[in-house]
């Protein structure tokens, strides 16, 4: 087997083992790498219904088959567990050395199992492993936790770790690598806390086995050229992702107040051209050719590394337009090791539910001061930052009083920053989304404006989030890799199959890639029938209050708008008809043997109800 | 007749403005609007109010326009 190593580290925290085992090709070839490996052993070795905070849960830390290669923006790590905030199989990439020390200490997979009975970090070197102890680490942010490891074992050494939010199991706690990389949004980093594991360091010193080691080093290094060439004319990472605040303002899709407005006339003072002139370093992953992270300094004079996803939630979504104090919450979470994501969310729901009556509190949207101190409370679980721990819809069915419906999350895992009220196809995007609303999944604002019509609900939006559901979940998660390159800069898409064949020899097309999407798409919607057996569409519902005339914006350009639901009904049945799902969003029998998931489809039978075949929807158009 | 343009992220950068007001000859397309930046080859998205104009759509007097280079989320 070429490409791929072959092997699977397991480490059992509990009695301090560890064995390598073996997968073979045919696996490897079914599955890939990153998410794909990870969602087939998920599905094998958890049993329905585990504790995502128990020592039953696993974390895998995974690669593919061009990890460590010279490939343009190839250093990303999948890392993956049940997730303790939606419940079902969930995952997250980031930058990290480990993506090169790991598959040259001779593996593709890492498995987790149990418990450790005190803090303590591992160390991989090649074929051994120790379990050390982090007692001295503990209680320690994610910043002076790498300081401390990269001290100890060298810049290039590959470091996973978690702060305070993770060891107190804050439900969107993250894994951080690199100081300024996060990953596993949806509670990772608790599921790593919970197994007392602060830390993964690994070192290797062995060949990445490659099927023509020759002709992809010399690939790799021209392309690297080539794509570096590409960002320096096209100034992409002048401005970087927070280019999109200014276009989300301007197009009415920012999100504002918990989503309650879509534009804010001060969303300027926090936009790309602010953070660019205020940059004070720029930061990429290993293997970058497009250094997207971009270092500003905060209230307190720290380097925060921002992008517009951390910005649109700790900024308008709460209404802090002040950069430095955006820029000292950003950095709190990153320290804490917690996702701003769903920090923002968070917090938004809570401000939200204090105006509308349904809680009482101190918080108020704008008050940076308090933003900052309720991160600490979260990470540390102090008052009512243990009930926002909790993300924003355990909170809000916690305080009741109809919070639930401005809880801006789908499945439990909150809208990445793009108000959706005017958007109906990333609406889907988010509803779809299998592992929780995460912008990776699919993105297709920029479809609906320039391809499409805005309002509109027809089944070409629903293919498109099909279409990218699957290209992102089988090469972009799988590989895995960082995307920008492809979209942000027009790097042609067959370059990642033809890399796949120079690492494995094979002779995939994108055809390949898009059959393995459908089967991984499948398998993760399988995944959560399997945890919620009385599952049906609704699962798959934006937030409610974006049906609500209630959200509309009362002036701009999208003044009166809002989603209409047996609208969105009709573009979910699109959805589910282009996949072959039954009326519910589960995957039927029939698609599943298709797909190869003839022994899930078994499994998951008995668990929940599984259609045999899809019975026509009458979708009007089709 | 006169419009305004925005440009987002790397366009203000390739393109050393923001925004700016333009005199333009009606009638006028973004499409023409587009050569008359230099902008005509490169992948884009021009929107009125919110909503995409394509080549052939015709400008009006006063107009705002945002020019943006495609996206993939943040």
């Amino acid at each position: 087997m070429k490409g791929w190593t072959g092997n699977i580290l397991r480490i059992n925290l509990t009695r301090q083992t560890f064995k390598k085992e073996h997968f073979d090709e045919a696996f490897a070839r079914k599955w890939i790498g990153g998410r794909g490996f990870a969602l087939k052993i998920l599905w094998d070795e958890l049993k329905p219904g585990v504790d995502a905070l128990g020592p039953d849960n696993k974390l895998l830390v995974v690669l593919g088959p061009v990890a460590g290669v010279p490939m343009p923006n190839s250093g990303k790590t999948i890392v993956a567990a049940k997730s303790p905030l939606t419940g079902t199989y969930a995952d997250g990439n980031i930058g990290s050395h480990v993506t090169i020390q790991l598959r040259k200490a001779g593996y593709d997979i890492v498995i987790f199992e149990g418990k450790a009975a005190a803090p303590e970090y591992v160390f991989i070197q090649d074929d051994k492993v120790s379990f050390l102890p982090a007692t001295d680490l503990w209680g320690k942010g994610t910043f002076e936790t790498h300081k401390v490891l990269e001290g100890k074992y060298g810049k290039t050494a590959g470091i996973l770790s978690i702060g305070q939010a993770g060891e107190n199991k804050v439900l969107y706690a993250v894994v951080r690598s690199m100081e300024g990389r996060a990953g596993g949004r949806p509670g990772i980093g608790a599921v790593m806390g919970s197994k007392n594991l602060k830390a993964i360091v690994v070192k290797g010193t062995k060949e990445i086995p490659m099927a023509d080691p020759k002709a992809m080093k010399e690939r790799g290094l021209a392309d690297l050229k080539t794509v570096g060439a590409m960002d320096k004319k096209s100034q992409w990472s002048v401005q970087g992702t927070n280019a999109v605040l200014a276009w989300c303002n301007e197009m009415a899709a920012l999100p504002v107040r918990n989503h309650r407005h879509s534009q804010h006339p001060e969303a300027w003072k926090l936009d790309g051209q602010r953070t660019s002139e205020a940059r004070v370093a720029t930061y990429g992953c290993p293997h970058c050719t497009m250094r997207c992270g971009i270092a500003i300094l905060d209230k307190e004079g720290r380097e925060s590394e921002i992008d517009y996803e951390n910005v649109g939630m700790l900024g308008p979504n709460l209404e802090i337009f002040d950069l430095k104090q955006m820029a000292s919450l950003n950095y709190m979470c990153d320290d804490y090791g917690m996702d701003t994501i769903s920090a923002g969310a968070t917090l938004s729901w809570y401000a939200d539910a204090i105006d509308q009556g349904a809680t009482r509190g101190d918080f108020k949207f704008g008050d940076a001061e308090r933003a900052k101190q309720l991160a600490r409370m979260i990470a540390l679980r102090e008052g009512i930052g243990d009930l926002l721990a909790q993300g924003s819809l355990k909170a809000a069915r916690k305080v009741g009083n109809h919070s639930e419906a401005y809880a801006m999350q789908c499945k439990g895992l909150e809208l990445s920053a793009y108000n959706c009220k005017f958007v109906p196809g990333q609406a889907l995007a988010f509803g779809t989304s299998a592992i929780g609303a995460h912008h990776k999944e699919a993105w297709i604002i920029t479809y609906e404006l320039k391809f499409s019509e805005r309002g509109a609900y027809g089944r070409d939006k629903a293919q498109k989030v099909v279409d990218l559901q699957r290209i992102r979940s089988s090469i972009f998660e799988s590989l895995p890799i960082c995307r920008f390159p492809w979209i942000e800069l027009g790097w042609d898409l067959k370059n990642y199959p033809e890399y796949f064949n120079v690492a494995t020899g094979s002779d995939w097309t994108l055809d390949d890639f898009t059959k393995t999407g459908d089967r991984l798409y499948a398998l993760l919607k399988a995944f959560w029938t399997r945890e919620h057996p009385d599952t049906d569409r609704t699962a798959d519902y934006p937030p409610r209050i974006y049906f609500d005339p209630v959200i509309a914006d009362k002036d701009g350009i999208i003044a009166g708008k809002h989603l209409e639901l047996d609208k969105y009904d009709q573009l979910l049945d699109h959805y589910y008809d282009i996949r072959g799902w039954d009326k519910r969003g589960v995957p039927t029998r029939k698609t599943m043997n298709s797909l190869g998931l003839r022994q899930e489809a078994e499994e998951l039978s008995k668990a929940a109800k599984v259609e045999q075949d899809v019975v026509p929807m009458g979708i009007p158009g089709v | 007749m006169k419009v305004r343009v925005r440009l987002i992220g790397q366009f203000m950068e390739r393109f050393g403005f923001g925004e700016k007001e333009l005199e333009v000859p009606p009638p006028c397309t973004a499409g023409q609007l587009a050569e008359r930046l230099k902008m005509g080859r490169l992948d884009k998205v021009v929107t009125r109010r919110g909503l995409a104009l394509g080549p052939d759509d015709a400008l009006e007097d006063g107009d705002r326009l945002v020019i943006a280079p495609i996206f993939s989320g943040g």
